[in-house]
């Protein structure tokens, strides 16, 4: 729908100038051939109304010949476009014209106009009538201009919204507080028993705290900073379930040092544990890998999961919020997939493979 | 009132039994009778041991906390609960079981001793009672509660004496009522259940069971043909050629269902 049908308000005021400039046309009718104002008028404000519509209809025509990013062939389609529907717009001017004039000369008011007069008329409706679609034209593609940069900037504050809310929501997954209640009571329960452990595990939280508000705070860190942090949360949560929690790592050196997200790989691994580790009564391996191939890097995590385990909710938010991050983190050829075989859960991140200064450091 | 209390502990995490252990062990009158780090370990154990109260974990492998209670809640005997959890987003539910008492993790002596004295109050009370007196209504709640609005059981768990059974729902072919018991058969293989109809009709997703009579409620999935034996009377054929009563009403449902 062309947007004024949408604006009673603004449709008016265009419908105002189009009467108006009634006015002008009906002098120059009348400097052709004398007549009276009223009857030039008469003629000339409705004709401009009825013509002021048709010339909306570029508004089709702009969006189907947009003018931002043509070159050549296809400025040259469009110019020709724009001038063939001028030429229309103009003949359906001359018609409406013929009819109106003579409708008006027989029924309604005659000027006494002479044949000749008003065949000259309609020529004067004809040339005016090409600059005046013109015109709708070229205000037509300004507005068009100026909805496709207000769009642009809609869009780009969105993509920067969006990028800060899956930053936070990565933190606070991190920062998991059921992590933290538990890792608390698991700190309690060391107390009484093993008071080393208990300070290694708060030695162990406050490292793992801390590189993550380290990390979270960066835009890129390598594989190699993400796998040590995985590595303290591991730590932390081997304290929980003890042999139930077995971890297997193949990391390629090429894979550590390549450049990814930050706190991208931690949600993956605590998704093993809550939908793995803890559901099985002997627990099992989490597996890591990670390979660079070509210009890809593939990292996996693996976990076993019992087919009896009770229903959680909440499933698959953990992976949302990774495969979020990596849509607006904006590597177009980033990807995640997830997928079962058997008792094997495997979540699967493959991203290009971006060098980070040499030998990420696993800590 | 028992003199000492029978307790037992029920985590999926060696750190929380001990802690739990640790605390108990400063009230003379709690003997921890037995720990269990699993759902299935703990029904085995709440049948054998018949402990006074247990201290439940919500989440943890086979069955959570909610289905342990569900499956010993309603028997003579049946034990007080703790909960015992990191997640606060259970504790209605909780009490909508008649949990006595949910602990947060991370909790404190005091804390605990608190809820070993609400459990002496409500187990005294039940003893003085002789028995909780509305198995039937506890039951309705499990079954309600153990699962949110809009979400509808995954799965029957059933007991055995000591062994549970857990039931896919998408694999009952039909569950029958036998006064306070439900018998869920699925898979040529027929499990008793001390639950109504209604209860578990609730409980399952109406898209798929279908309450045909006043004592049947049906897989719709598992339905062959209804067939017209008499002028309004009818019956369900299943696939396996059972056959099964319609009533009136539970007609009129089943072509609600199909149309």
């Amino acid at each position: 729908m062309h947007p004024l049908l949408a604006r009673p308000a603004r449709l008016l005021l265009v419908l105002a100038l189009a009467a108006l400039s009634g006015v002008p046309l009906a002098w120059m009718l009348r400097l052709l051939e004398t007549r009276p104002w009223p009857a030039a008028l008469a003629f000339a404000v409705p004709l401009q109304i009825f013509t002021t519509f048709i010339v909306l209809s570029a508004w089709w025509v702009c969006r189907r010949h947009p003018l931002s990013g043509v070159q050549g062939a296809g400025l040259w389609k469009a110019v020709f476009a724009q001038l063939a529907a001028a030429l229309q717009t103009s003949v359906v001017r001359v018609a409406l014209g013929a009819f109106w004039g003579v409708a008006l000369q027989r029924w309604v008011y005659s000027a006494g106009l002479s044949r000749d007069a008003l065949i000259q008329d309609l020529l004067v409706l004809l040339v005016t009538g090409v600059p005046f679609y013109l015109l709708s034209a070229v205000a037509h593609y300004l507005y068009l201009a100026f909805e496709a940069s207000h769009e642009a900037e809609r869009r780009m504050l969105e993509t920067q919204v969006g990028a800060r809310e899956a930053e936070l929501r990565a933190l606070r997954a991190q920062l998991n507080p059921h992590f933290l209640f538990n890792s608390l009571n698991s700190i309690n329960a060391l107390v009484g028993s093993d008071p080393e452990g208990a300070r290694r595990m708060c030695e162990g939280l406050g490292d793992f705290l801390r590189r993550t508000l380290a990390l979270g705070a960066r835009d890129e860190v390598t594989l190699g900073e993400e796998l040590a942090l995985v590595d303290r949360y591991l730590g932390i949560e081997q304290v929980r379930f003890g042999d139930r929690l077995r971890i297997e790592r193949a990391v390629e050196p090429a894979a550590a040092a390549c450049h990814v997200p930050p706190l991208l790989l931690q949600p993956l691994v605590e998704n093993a544990i809550k939908h793995g580790i803890q559901d099985c009564v002997a627990g099992g391996v989490i597996r890591i890998e990670a390979k660079r191939a070509g210009e890809a890097l593939r990292v996996s995590v693996e976990n076993p999961v019992d087919p009896d385990a009770p229903l959680r909710r909440g499933e698959g938010v953990g992976l949302e919020n990774v495969r979020r991050r990596l849509e607006v983190f904006g590597a177009r050829e980033s990807q995640l997939t997830a997928s079962r075989q058997g008792d094997v859960f495997r979540v699967l991140l493959t991203l290009p493979a971006v060098d980070g200064e040499a030998g990420g450091a696993r800590a | 009132m028992p003199e000492r209390l029978r307790v037992l502990v029920v985590d999926d995490e060696a750190p929380a039994r001990s802690l739990l252990r640790e605390y108990l062990g400063a009230h003379a009158d709690v003997e921890v009778a037995g720990e269990c780090a699993n759902g299935f370990e703990a029904v085995k154990s709440i049948a054998e041991q018949k402990p006074d109260l247990v201290f439940l974990d919500v989440q943890m492998p086979k069955l959570d906390g909610f289905e342990v209670l569900e499956l010993v809640a309603g028997e003579p005997g049946a034990p007080a609960v703790i909960f015992c959890t990191a997640y606060d987003e259970y504790a209605l539910r909780a009490f909508e079981v008649h949990a006595v008492d949910y602990l947060l993790k991370p909790f404190g002596r005091e804390r605990l001793a608190e809820a070993l004295g609400r459990a002496r109050d409500r187990l005294a009370l039940a003893t003085a009672r002789s028995q909780d007196a509305t198995p039937a209504a506890r039951a309705t709640a499990l079954a309600a509660s153990a699962r949110g609005q809009g979400h509808f059981a995954e799965r029957i768990v059933v007991r055995d004496g000591a062994q549970v059974h857990v039931i896919p729902s998408e694999q009952v072919d039909y569950v029958e009522a036998q006064d306070d018991y439900v018998a869920v058969h699925a898979a040529g293989h027929s499990h008793l259940k001390h639950q109504t109809l209604s209860e578990l009709s609730e409980a399952l997703d109406p898209e798929r069971f279908v309450r045909v009579h006043r004592s049947y409620l049906v897989n719709v999935d598992r339905i062959a043909r209804v067939e017209l034996i008499a002028k309004d009377q009818r019956v369900i054929i299943l696939r396996d050629g059972k056959q099964l009563p319609v009533s009136r009403s539970g007609h009129e449902r089943l072509r609600e269902q199909w149309s």
